[in-house]
């Protein structure tokens, strides 16, 4: 990229930092409303719709993309960014965080990722996302321009809590004064912890092993899966008469009401299951009550590959950096699943299920290409998959006309982990990548030579 | 199981009424006036400290092996005979390692490590002397009360060296003879070894040490503090003016008189990486060793034997655990460990390491020779076998002057079988003790084969005068019928002593610590399937139970190990 | 350590009590032959890069390096074309090869516990993470306690007994820990007393009071050993304490102290500390508010060790930023990225690559981070770190270049022998799935012949039918290893 004009599109992104910096408005902010239209000139263009281009055109207008292509008019008007040398992608979708519900791991009052008790359909993410959390700015930075946040994912930020129906993933933008600014869908799918059966324990109280036979932990186990059952099965009941208009007499249940679009099929479930039986087990279960399934895990999905094509059910991935579950399991076991699944016909994508290793998206697509996916599937897992398996895509996940502008500059691969995001669109909005850690960065930068 | 206290004051003035007497699994008695003076004659003597002689003549007499040879063995005129013809006479087996004859099972919950929790404060470092009561000595603490002594002798041990358990230093353990009227009776040696275990008890936050790198500090810390106040004080001694004088330590000074008694510290090292730990910390702590358990010897054995420390080898081979996760395969390390330990011993014999048995931890003393059995299957001699139950284990302990082998002048300690020792049918017809006799009488007991199979663990319920209780019991039934297996109450996990099925009928019986006595409890009843009901019996008191088997397809409700609801 | 991956490693160690590490056929290379890497680019670290480059390994050392290097007769060649040939990547904080808990975390100093006394080479973390490239691990003790556990530095030999990981020659340190770990703000163990220190004062103290006592200890010892050399008699010798050992070694500079650590104040505290004592502190570990203070550790000389790019897990990780490890560089600080985490450690060349976007770091600069900055604060820099004539032959060879998500390690070669090679380790694993697979088949054969033993003699009131329904609800095996451990887990 020319070094000049780096300098000039930069100091005028670095003058809304600074703006911001002063203010003390922490996160989520989007650009001056001043320009509407933008158009990104010179680029690579990687659409991920056909052919990359090498040298072309992207116009984003009131939010949308209004333009994309080799030969495209800059609209007068237009704020120009000259991105020679540099690439332009749609921006990533990490369909698995706890984005805005958790600040600080360890401080369980900063953290919101989950209810306690087991049945809880009814809570939503999208109620206790904090817009100001600095965990946006600072994910965005690497990319990220839309997520998913999903109570009861599991991790460190659920303080152990999961439940077996954990409640509403939503779906958000990752830039806005508020959630309203920023929601995608409020309610995108509905999070279901597959139960396992666990024989083997450990005893945080007493810091101990514990082992269950497994007749007994698979009576735990089958209980929880009736009472999955159970709910469900109310849940129809209760749709069927609302179906009807129901009794005088009628009695309002939030959680029965809040599992009706799943019994109806209109809201998919996000189950998590990463043990090949526990995959087996889910998928039959969804099969036979006809929910919309997206597995979320997956570590052992490769084991049952042929099913999750059969019965169509996409997968949503952990990150493929992640320890090996098996002492015997090949070194590389995750890190070749993608590509093995995408092989088999299986439809993926990767998230980070975490927060403030949200940034390290890229980086986990990237290793997956490293061990055979193609570079193709490596960007789509984290950008058009993800909308598409979330029913997302008529909006996002590719640069087309139409489309909502969830874009990103790069000066390079955009998965590399040595690649800066230069410009970030965010609904259309040229974004800061500005945040609390560039700001620590500059200050202690400035410290005087003591 | 747990009983009303003050109930069990007054049951206690009752004779002990051993309902399961009668029921007893193979039996021997001592019986009353018999001669001091044995012949068996005409048997096949295979005295393990030479060559078998056939047709040979042993006799005992006062508790001592007064002659062993051929034909031309003087009998003496008062001698009980015996006729071997078919028999076969061996040296006593000797157990290498256990805790029969110990006062009773820890209770459950209380592991390897320190006595823990109870309101103790935690440790705070090796001054502390956490988990260490090296005072305890076997030699004390041994009970003729333990039920086990009858179960151990029966499967033809007339010999064991038993310790205290509990904590990182033990206590004492001493070489029993396993029979005798008074306690003191069944003490040959003490102490000969101590015992070490280098396992954490209580895990992270429970108090120095909750790990295995501070549980080796600290071992290693008490060797040096023995060694140092050892000579501190014999400095002192020798001039006591203007210096400080040493604290005494009760730790210390129990060690280091167990020491100059020469007796063997065992180090507990079963995979290779914990057997080349063990020859490192053998010499680190300059203590004279044993390495004990050596499981995977098969990989380690010519490192083993060039240390030259003699190893008291596990015969509980590893196996599948019955009640995991089917999904949950074994890794193959795992595999090839299973697959390849049954051949330590026979690498220990042919790298020339001086190995002996221990049954370590298996509850059915039968299964014992069956486990030696298995390493013979794996490449060890049947001869080395033998040796390795009787004359070796008298060698490390330093007993072999006076047993291990059928040797003129040594203790009378012998078993006659009708068979080769690790034949499939052979059966032990008699067993000598001290010069003591005791005959193996068949069951007595119903002979219908069993209908159906008793193996899995079953939920026992029942109402105490305290309320409504569980256990549980695991039980194992050979095809014969013979029951084995735990008793898991809240008491603590019993062994069970004798126990068959029979037609629809079952019975088996633990033996409890009650208010400080070995008490025998019987369990007898009838079952079906997966279900049981019966009587528990214990002195003249007894109260129903009724038993269901979950996860055979019982759909029984939710299950809590040997806790009360 | 990040408490995020906290969980992860109590799930790992809760997961690794059902079986013990192995795996895969774990024998060592024979001794090291001749070998010969050719037409590679060789980036040595400290002489710049060489494309199309040789590298030749003699008696497991580097013999030349150049760029058109023949073949001595009877040498073995690779052929680099189209790899980069690294120096051996090099974790300065890691907790692999450790059998049991890598914390004694019963008292608030544990220098008696030693990392080096429970090596165990049958991790599989140590093939793990030598198939991501690393050769050299600083094995410490958890963070649990303000003066923690003796620790050592290994090479990762897989398949060679424990005994043979240590690196010869290397100094051992021992671990600190400063912050919320030592003074417990994260967890509580019911039902006992809060421990001694419960704040980042008491920390102070807790280091103070140890080097006093390690101080009088010390003297005692001289005060002795000069009576003895004068030739007095009847002496008892002060009692050996195998707790204070550690500290006078470090007072006597034979021993580096490694300290864990987050905020900048605490940092500065153990600088003053050290001072007082007047030893001297070699590397800070995580040190995440390291770049706040960056010239305060310039001027006390000492190494910081980071992470790439955790953040946020708890509160002294709120200000961590993933220009640390340039910021501190660009200062004049010598750096290392580090992992303590198994999996961390099999990508820290792309970890190290993070710096080049974060804070602008040079290629070399970058990779420096891994290989010979890790080395200097380790003391090991005249072996390794950096590919030059004499060093150990410690290298990795990737297919791309390292500083990239895209390099895939090939080879991993540790004192001149190929210790990973990723085509023999893809073409090994049929074999060992074979033998896995027989391996159980043999076992549930035996169990079935077991049972059928049962049923010739039980005459039972079960038809066939019923015993195989019942056979096939059996549970399969498990792994039951022997002296299996209930403690486990780095925090």
């Amino acid at each position: 990229m020319n070094r000049a004009k780096c300098l000039a599109t930069c100091s005028r992104v670095a003058f809304v930092a600074s703006f911001v910096a002063v203010s003390f408005v922490p996160g989520a902010w989007a650009q001056a409303p001043t320009a509407t239209t933008y158009a990104i000139t010179h680029a690579r263009i990687v659409t991920l719709a056909g052919p990359v281009i090498d040298d072309g055109t992207v116009v984003i207008k009131d939010g949308k993309i209004a333009a994309v292509g080799a030969a495209v008019e800059v609209p007068a008007g237009a704020q120009v960014i000259d991105a020679k040398g540099l690439q332009v992608s749609p921006g990533f979708f990490d369909a698995v965080t706890q984005m805005g519900l958790s600040e600080i791991g360890a401080v369980a009052a900063t953290v919101d990722s989950s209810e306690t008790g087991a049945i809880n359909p009814d809570v939503v993410a999208a109620t206790a996302v904090f817009p100001s959390t600095e965990h946006i700015p600072v994910t965005r930075a690497a990319g990220i321009t839309e997520v998913l946040s999903v109570p009861g994912s599991g991790g460190f930020d659920s303080f152990g809590g999961r439940g077996l129906l954990a409640g509403q993933a939503s779906a958000f933008h990752m830039a806005g004064w508020t959630m309203e600014d920023m929601q995608i869908k409020k309610s995108a799918a509905m999070v279901i912890n597959w139960p396992t059966i666990v024989t083997e324990s450990f005893d945080f109280a007493t810091f101990s092993r514990k082992h269950k036979p497994f007749a007994e932990a698979k009576q735990d186990y089958d209980k929880q899966v009736n009472q999955l059952t159970d709910v469900l099965d109310t849940a129809r009941h209760y749709a069927q008469a609302m179906g009807h208009g129901g009794p005088s007499d009628f009695e309002r249940d939030v959680k029965l009401e809040a599992l009706v679009p799943v019994v109806r099929g209109q809201l998919p479930v996000l189950v998590f299951a990463d043990r090949a039986r526990d995959i087996r087990n889910a998928v039959e279960f969804c099969d036979k009550q006809k929910l919309r399934m997206i597995l979320a895990g997956g570590e052992e999905a490769y084991k049952v590959k042929d099913l999750l094509r059969s019965k169509d059910v996409p997968v949503i991935l952990r990150p493929v950096l992640t320890y090996d579950r098996e002492d015997d399991d090949p070194y590389d076991r995750l890190l070749t699943q993608p590509a093995e699944l995408v092989a088999a016909g299986v439809k993926i994508a990767m998230a980070s299920f975490d927060n403030s290793f949200a940034r390290r998206l890229g980086q986990n697509a990237a290793n997956a290409i490293a061990y055979g996916l193609s570079p193709e599937d490596g960007l789509k897992a984290v950008t058009l998959y993800p909308a598409q398996i979330l029913g997302l895509s008529d909006q996002l996940g590719t640069l087309q006309v139409g489309k909502v502008a969830n874009i990103i500059v790069t000066n390079g691969d955009p998965l590399d982990v040595t690649t800066e995001v230069k410009y970030l669109f965010i609904k259309g909005q040229l974004t800061s990548t500005d945040n609390r850690h560039k700001r620590l960065y500059e200050k202690y930068s400035n410290r005087p030579k003591s | 199981m747990k009983f009303h206290a003050s109930r069990w004051c007054l049951l206690s003035c009752v004779t002990v009424f051993c309902l399961a007497a009668q029921f007893l699994a193979p039996s021997a008695f001592a019986q009353g006036g018999e001669p001091q003076y044995f012949a068996i004659r005409g048997a096949k003597v295979v005295p393990v400290s030479g060559p078998a002689i056939d047709d040979a003549t042993v006799v005992v007499a006062r508790g001592v092996i007064l002659a062993v040879g051929g034909k031309d063995v003087a009998i003496p005129a008062d001698a009980l005979v015996i006729e071997g013809k078919g028999l076969i006479v061996y040296p006593g087996l000797f157990d290498a390692f256990t805790d029969v004859g110990m006062s009773s099972p820890p209770p459950a919950g209380q592991g390897e490590g320190g006595p823990r929790g109870g309101g103790q404060p935690a440790a705070r470092g090796p001054e502390d002397r956490p988990g260490a009561s090296p005072w305890r000595s076997a030699a004390d603490e041994a009970t003729l009360s333990d039920k086990r002594i009858e179960s151990w002798r029966n499967a033809g041990f007339t010999t064991v060296v038993s310790a205290p358990k509990g904590g990182f230093f033990p206590g004492q353990a001493a070489v029993l003879d396993l029979a005798g009227e008074r306690n003191g009776d069944l003490v040959v040696k003490t102490p000969v070894a101590i015992p070490v275990s280098l396992n954490p008890a209580g895990g992270f936050g429970s108090g120095f040490p909750d790990s295995k790198m501070g549980v080796l500090a600290y071992v290693h810390q008490v060797w040096l503090d023995v060694d140092w106040s050892t000579k501190a004080e014999a400095t002192y001694d020798k001039n006591p003016k203007g210096v400080a004088r040493p604290r005494y330590d009760r730790v210390n000074a129990a060690l280091a008189d167990a020491l100059e008694d020469h007796a063997l510290v065992l180090i507990p090292a079963n995979s290779s990486l914990e057997l080349r730990r063990a020859l490192v910390l053998a010499d680190r702590w300059k203590v004279p060793a044993a390495i004990l358990g050596a499981q995977m010897a098969y990989e380690v054995a010519p490192e083993l034997a060039a240390k030259k420390l003699p190893v008291i080898l596990s015969a509980k081979w590893p196996e599948a655990e019955k009640d995991a996760d089917p999904d949950d395969v074994p890794t193959l390390r795992e595999l090839r460990f299973r697959e390849k330990a049954p051949s330590s011993p026979a690498a220990l014999a042919k790298a020339g390491v001086k190995f002996a048995f221990t049954s370590d931890g298996i509850t059915s003393p039968a299964d014992i020779l069956k486990s030696v059995k298995k390493s013979i299957d794996a490449g060890l001699a049947p001869d080395a076998a033998l040796r390795a139950l009787t004359l070796t284990p008298a060698e490390i302990y330093g007993v072999a002057d006076r047993t291990g082998s059928i040797e003129k002048g040594k203790i009378a300690n012998l078993v006659v079988t009708d068979g080769d020792l690790f034949g499939e049918k052979t059966k032990i017809k008699m067993i000598f003790v001290d010069g003591k006799r005791f005959e193996i009488r068949e069951p007595d007991r119903p002979k219908d084969p069993p209908k159906g199979d008793l193996t899995g663990k079953w939920t026992l319920k029942y109402s105490s005068p305290e309320g409504d209780e569980e256990s549980t019991a695991d039980l194992t039934m050979a095809s014969d019928g013979t029951l084995s297996g735990t008793l898991t109450s809240k008491r603590g996990v019993a062994t069970i002593i004798s126990g068959y099925a029979s037609a629809e009928k079952f019975n088996f019986l633990v033996n409890i610590p009650v208010q400080g006595n070995a008490t025998d409890i019987s369990f007898s009843g009838t079952f079906e399937k997966d279900t049981m009901k019966g009587t528990i019996s214990v002195m003249s008191f007894s109260i129903d139970f009724t038993g269901t088997r979950p996860g055979s397809g019982n759909k029984s409700a939710e299950i809590s190990l040997g806790g009360a609801k | 350590m990040r408490t995020a991956s906290f969980v992860r490693i109590v799930l790992g160690f809760a997961l690794s009590l059902l079986a013990m590490a192995f795996v895969h056929a774990a024998t060592p290379p024979d001794a090291s032959p001749v070998i010969l890497i050719q037409n590679a680019t060789v980036l040595t670290v400290t002489k710049g890069t060489i494309e199309h480059g040789s590298v030749l390994i003699k008696d497991g050392k580097i013999a030349e390096v150049g760029k058109d290097l023949k073949a001595p007769s009877g040498a073995q060649v690779i052929d680099g074309t189209g790899m980069f040939v690294t120096p051996g990547i090099i974790d300065c904080h890691s907790h692999i090869a450790v059998d049991g808990s890598v914390n004694e975390g019963s008292i608030s100093v544990s220098s008696i516990a030693n990392i080096a006394e429970v090596l165990d080479s049958d991790d599989i973390s140590i093939f793990r993470d030598l198939a991501g490239g690393v050769t050299t691990a600083n094995v410490l003790h958890g963070s649990a306690n303000s003066i923690g556990g003796q620790t050592v530095v290994i090479k990762l030999r897989w398949g060679q007994t424990a005994d043979k990981l240590p690196f010869e020659g290397a100094l051992p340190g021992i671990k600190f820990a400063l912050g919320e770990n030592p003074k417990r703000s994260n967890f509580s163990v019911p039902g006992r007393e809060k421990r001694y220190p419960a704040s980042r004062m008491g920390v102070e103290e807790t280091i103070r009071a140890a080097f006093t006592e390690a101080r009088d200890y010390k003297n005692a010892w001289d005060a002795y050993n000069k009576k003895v050399a004068a030739g007095e008699k009847n002496l008892t010798a002060p009692r050996r304490d195998l707790r204070l050992d550690p500290l006078v070694e470090v007072l006597e500079g034979k021993r580096y102290v490694h300290s864990h650590c987050y905020r900048e104040d605490e940092i500065l505290m153990l600088l003053r500390v050290a001072k007082e004592f007047g030893f001297k502190v070699r590397t800070l570990q995580h040190v995440l508010e390291g770049y706040k203070v960056a010239d305060e550790l310039v001027a006390a000389g000492v190494g910081a060790s980071t992470f790439s790019d955790w953040w946020a897990y708890k509160v002294e990780a709120y200000d961590a930023i993933p220009y640390n490890a340039a910021l501190m560089t660009k200062r004049g600080v010598v750096v290392s990225i580090n992992s303590d985490d198994a999996e961390e450690a099999t990508h820290l060349n792309q970890e190290a690559a993070k710096t080049i976007r974060y804070g602008g770091l040079s290629h070399d600069e970058a990779l420096k981070l891994v290989t010979i900055n890790p080395a200097i604060q380790l003391g090991i820099d005249k072996r390794v770190g950096s590919i030059e004539v004499g060093k150990d032959a410690d290298l990795v060879i990737y297919n791309h270049d390292p500083l990239s998500a895209y390099a895939v390690v090939q080879k991993t070669l540790i004192d001149g022998r190929v210790y990973f090679d990723r085509q023999q380790d893809i073409a090994g694993r049929p074999a060992l799935e074979k033998e896995k697979k027989e391996l159980l088949e043999k076992e549930k054969k035996a169990a079935k012949k077991s049972d059928d033993k049962k049923d010739e003699k039980k005459p039972g009131d079960k038809k066939p039918e019923d015993k195989k329904s019942e056979e096939k609800k059996k549970p399969e095996d498990m792994p039951k290893m022997p002296q299996a451990d209930v403690n486990g887990g780095a925090l």
